[in-house]
């Protein structure tokens, strides 16, 4: 994949309360429109969390993809 | 004897220099403050209007061979093993403990600092907290817009126990059908766990609670007492009581890599030693462990350090037991690990008596003189197995 954009990573596996979507809420705070997010995390509730989430702020989920040891998301922000 | 210095004088640093053993370690503990403060009674000032009695002297808290300097740290060196005070004191160690906790930085968000001094908040000092009281306690209606300012919160539970008692407080005096209450958070849920969310959620329903999720506080408009998210929208307010943003404490690291941008210390989460250096440890607030800011945590933190010191096997495991006040008298507790997700636990009249027994015996359990008892609660209350319980508990209900 060629990709231009800076990328943030995020790495929340086993992350305990309150969990990936603190992470997820810290970066969108710092990025800027064309940033890229990638999220790691071992929490199942993330996939559902980072949809909803996108839709409320207007970003992009680029995808989500289970792997065998995390789901990660990756993210596009649209809106600041 | 190993010289172990403990930055801090929180529950964990009071708690930890309480434990280690006087006859291998000659400890040493620098605090800013001659006061310690039960810090959760701050919620029960604010909205209960409880009596103060929530400080200590920090010097009685600590046994007779534990030395303590009430005086401020500004350089930690963890290459040299050198620490420096604003009094210009050099003090050096084998091994340090960082137990710096967080303050609140109001700054962070423009207008904050305003709204915070006007109508108070409750996670800085007992004046805040009574700012908060005098001005809850002159309602005669309008909306009153309570949340978090930003995602890291000092005890995760607290943004959402104000909105609780807030509300019990006005349907007490008469005033729920004049007023509107709006509770504000970042998360996509009112408590980002979702096995307490399950919990909080109908209950915030039921109470007439507005909530607003995914409302990332951006600015506020003082002029137009207006609050702004990030996503774009807004919530007018009369009255607002807003949980600021935190950050680490003001110390100057080398490495100054030692730190994230909100000035928290880069810690491993299993072994709570500062990335990157030997012979430190962090534990409590000021870490960035991705576990609650809470005293539980820092006290459990606390035993694993000083494991880890005695040369005996230690690891965190991330343990939360965070008592949550529903107001009416019941309580929930968060509870969870690095592995186990926060358990769905029933609200009930015992835990809301756990938590105000809590506030009575913290005193005590500083000491140590608990833990043989807290051993075996927090091995009967692990998350796998109170979940277990809970599912079976709650099922009828369902």
């Amino acid at each position: 994949m060629a990709e231009t954009e800076p990328r943030t990573l995020v790495d929340a596996r086993e992350e305990s309360c309150p969990g990936p979507i603190t992470d997820l809420a810290k970066a969108y705070r710092r990025s800027k429109v064309g940033d890229v997010i990638e999220l790691w995390a071992t929490d199942p509730g993330v996939k559902a969390d980072v949809r909803a989430w996108a839709a409320k702020t207007q970003n992009e989920v680029v995808s989500i993809e289970d792997q065998a040891d995390k789901v990660v998301a990756v993210l596009k922000i649209h809106r600041r | 004897m190993k010289r172990v210095l403990i930055i801090g004088g929180g529950s964990g640093a009071t708690f930890l220099a309480n434990t280690l053993d006087r006859r291998r370690f000659e400890t040493t503990v620098v605090s800013d403050s001659a006061l310690h403060m039960f810090q959760p009674g701050l919620l029960y000032v604010a909205f209960k209007n409880a009596p103060v009695g929530i400080t200590r002297a920090e010097r009685r808290l600590l046994p007779r061979h534990v030395h303590f300097l009430q005086q401020d740290v500004t350089h930690v060196n963890l290459r040299e093993h050198r620490v420096r005070t604003q009094a210009g004191t050099e003090l050096t160690y084998d091994e340090v403990v960082l137990a710096t906790g967080v303050r609140t930085a109001a700054a962070r968000i423009p207008g904050l600092e305003e709204v915070n001094a006007q109508f108070g908040d409750y996670h800085s000092t007992i004046e805040q907290a009574q700012r908060v009281w005098r001005h809850l306690a002159e309602v005669r209606g309008g909306t009153i817009v309570i949340g978090q300012g930003a995602a890291i919160c000092k005890c995760p539970p607290s943004p959402l126990e104000g909105a609780l008692l807030a509300e019990e407080f006005l349907r007490d005096r008469g005033l729920k059908s004049r007023t509107k209450l709006v509770y504000f958070t970042p998360y996509p849920r009112p408590y980002a766990a979702e096995g307490i969310n399950d919990i909080v959620a109908p209950i915030l329903r039921e109470r007439g609670i507005e909530v607003r999720t995914f409302f990332d506080l951006d600015r506020v408009d003082t002029a137009n007492r207006t609050i702004h998210s990030i996503e774009g929208e807004q919530i007018p307010y009369d009255l607002a009581f807003i949980v600021p943003p935190f950050i680490g404490a003001p110390i100057t690291y080398e490495p100054a890599e030692v730190l994230d941008e909100d000035r928290l210390i880069i810690t491993d989460k299993f072994s709570l030693r500062v990335k990157g250096v030997e012979s430190a440890f962090a534990i409590g607030d000021g870490t960035n462990l991705p576990t609650s800011k809470a005293g539980v945590g820092a006290h459990l933190e606390a035993k694993v350090v000083a494991r880890a010191l005695a040369a005996k096997p230690a690891r965190f495991d991330g343990r939360t037991h965070c008592p949550m006040d529903l107001a009416y008298g019941k309580g929930t507790f968060v509870v969870g690990s690095y592995a186990a997700p926060t358990v769905k636990y029933a609200p009930s009249r015992l835990n809301h008596w756990m938590k105000a027994a809590m506030a009575r015996i913290y005193w005590i359990s500083l000491r140590g003189w608990l833990d043989p008892l807290f051993d075996v609660y927090f091995r009967l209350t692990a998350p796998e197995k109170l979940a277990a319980r809970q599912a079976h508990r709650l099922r009828p209900a369902a």
